[in-house]
């Protein structure tokens, strides 16, 4: 997968600069996008016309749209063309990244709402899920996350208040749940394991989420160590068509 | 009783009792009673569990009493324009007893909100225990939560708590 670092501004391709001139190109089209000078669900120029524009070859336009769809910026339909679609959070199931930090990295302005701050006790197999005794109390958060005042991830967090009995009383609204495991009370997150399934909505997070009961949506769930210590267990109901996530592997060198 | 004392010598942290949302299912509540009622050294008898909404206020008790309420058929609940003779209490005993079995599972699924006690009396720390006790015996309660700043939970005065106050009162004083 490719990372670009772009630092240029200009919206013209400059051949004396160093980057790659398909670089350029993916940036200079991205901000078209993001200015929405190309809006949402337009077409954009057909590559013949891309390469008339700004004076690069076919390859040149190829790679830049490959990336930009790759990106989540566009998106191509067969025998109709390329199109701008609704901007989508480039996910990766890195263990460091919080929604807020996916969100400030991808430009997007986002609203929290918290819709529960509580304490209950274990149910079903959450004491089993977190690996605490029947009897121990967990702090219960769950918030609703917003684009454009679209609801778009649902996320509900159990965490045993043993762990962090303060986390009761936090602006969970404005500070991420990472941040103030790790900044502010000092536990630190080791090991996250991942679990990414298909599920079907029951009529109250489609409420939330503004889908119909028995819609399908992404489901998340995280669990979270601080060594051995199994510090939160994480659920999050994510609008389909508005993320997509990315795993990124480094080799090795033999 | 009038030994100086206030709420705050004598009332035992919250987080001694099981907490639950008023939105969890009597099934759930009674799931947690039958684990607290196991675990020994955290059942505290009167075994009660708290109730709170979203922002951790408590809204609810929940004893044991209140989930067998919980249950009842609704049609069978008394009302005070038809109070049920006395002689027809047994009879009527028994249709509640088969009415269980059928009705017990979906009655299991309604929220705790619908059968918990709403709280509605409240202590401050620095109330004298004279006040807790006369409210619990004047309003029939077993045990009040206390507020600090008419609004956190900072615990709960138990009608044990009055009793170990009385009875060093009579025996020691």
């Amino acid at each position: 997968m490719f990372i670009f670092v772009i630092n240029f501004m200009e919206n013209s391709i400059d051949r004396h600069k160093s980057e790659k001139l398909y670089v350029q190109l993916y940036e200079i089209l991205r901000k078209k996008i993001e200015s929405a000078d190309w809006v949402v669900g337009s077409q954009i120029p057909v590559e013949e016309e891309l390469c008339k524009t700004y004076e690069v070859s076919k390859a040149t336009v190829r790679l830049a749209i490959l990336e930009l769809v790759r990106q989540g910026y566009l998106i191509r339909q067969q025998g109709k063309g390329t199109f701008v679609c609704k901007r989508i959070i480039p996910e990766g199931l890195s263990m460091s990244t919080s929604f807020k930090e996916l969100m400030l990295d991808a430009g997007i302005d986002f609203s929290t709402e918290v819709l529960a701050q509580t304490v209950m006790m274990p149910t079903d197999d959450l004491d089993v899920k977190l690996n605490v005794s029947e009897d121990q109390h967990i702090i219960y958060i769950k918030r609703l996350f917003s684009v454009d005042k679209e609801p778009i991830l649902l996320q509900e967090a159990f965490i045993p208040r043993d762990v962090c009995p303060s986390l009761l009383e936090e602006d969970v609204a404005n500070d991420s749940l990472f941040e103030l495991f790790e900044k502010k009370h000092g536990i630190k997150i080791t090991k996250v394991k991942d679990y990414l399934l298909i599920t079907h909505l029951t009529a109250d997070e489609g409420l939330f989420l503004g889908l119909p009961e028995g819609s399908s949506a992404i489901l998340l769930e995280q669990h979270f160590f601080s060594g051995d210590t199994h510090i939160m267990y994480m659920r999050s109901i994510k609008q389909p068509g508005r993320f997509r996530f990315y795993i990124e592997f480094d080799r090795k060198a033999s | 009783m009038s030994n100086g004392k206030t709420v705050k010598d004598v009332m035992i942290d919250v987080f001694e009792f099981p907490h639950i949302p008023y939105w969890f299912s009597i099934k759930q509540a009674i799931g947690i009673t039958k684990k607290a009622l196991l675990t020994s050294d955290k059942c505290l008898h009167p075994l009660i569990m708290l109730v709170f909404d979203e922002k951790y206020n408590l809204v609810g008790t929940l004893t044991l009493k209140d989930i067998i309420g919980g249950l009842e058929p609704k049609y069978l609940k008394a009302t005070t324009k038809a109070q049920v003779p006395k002689e027809d209490e047994s009879g009527l005993a028994l249709l509640w007893d088969t009415l269980f079995d059928s009705e017990a599972k979906q009655a299991a699924e309604r929220p705790v909100s619908e059968a918990m006690a709403p709280t509605k009396i409240f202590l401050k720390p620095d109330d004298p225990l004279t006040k807790a006790a006369y409210l619990m015996i004047h309003n029939d309660l077993i045990l009040l939560p206390v507020l600090e700043d008419k609004k956190k939970f900072v615990g709960l005065v138990r009608m044990i708590e009055i009793f170990n106050e009385v009875s060093d009162a009579i025996f020691k004083g």
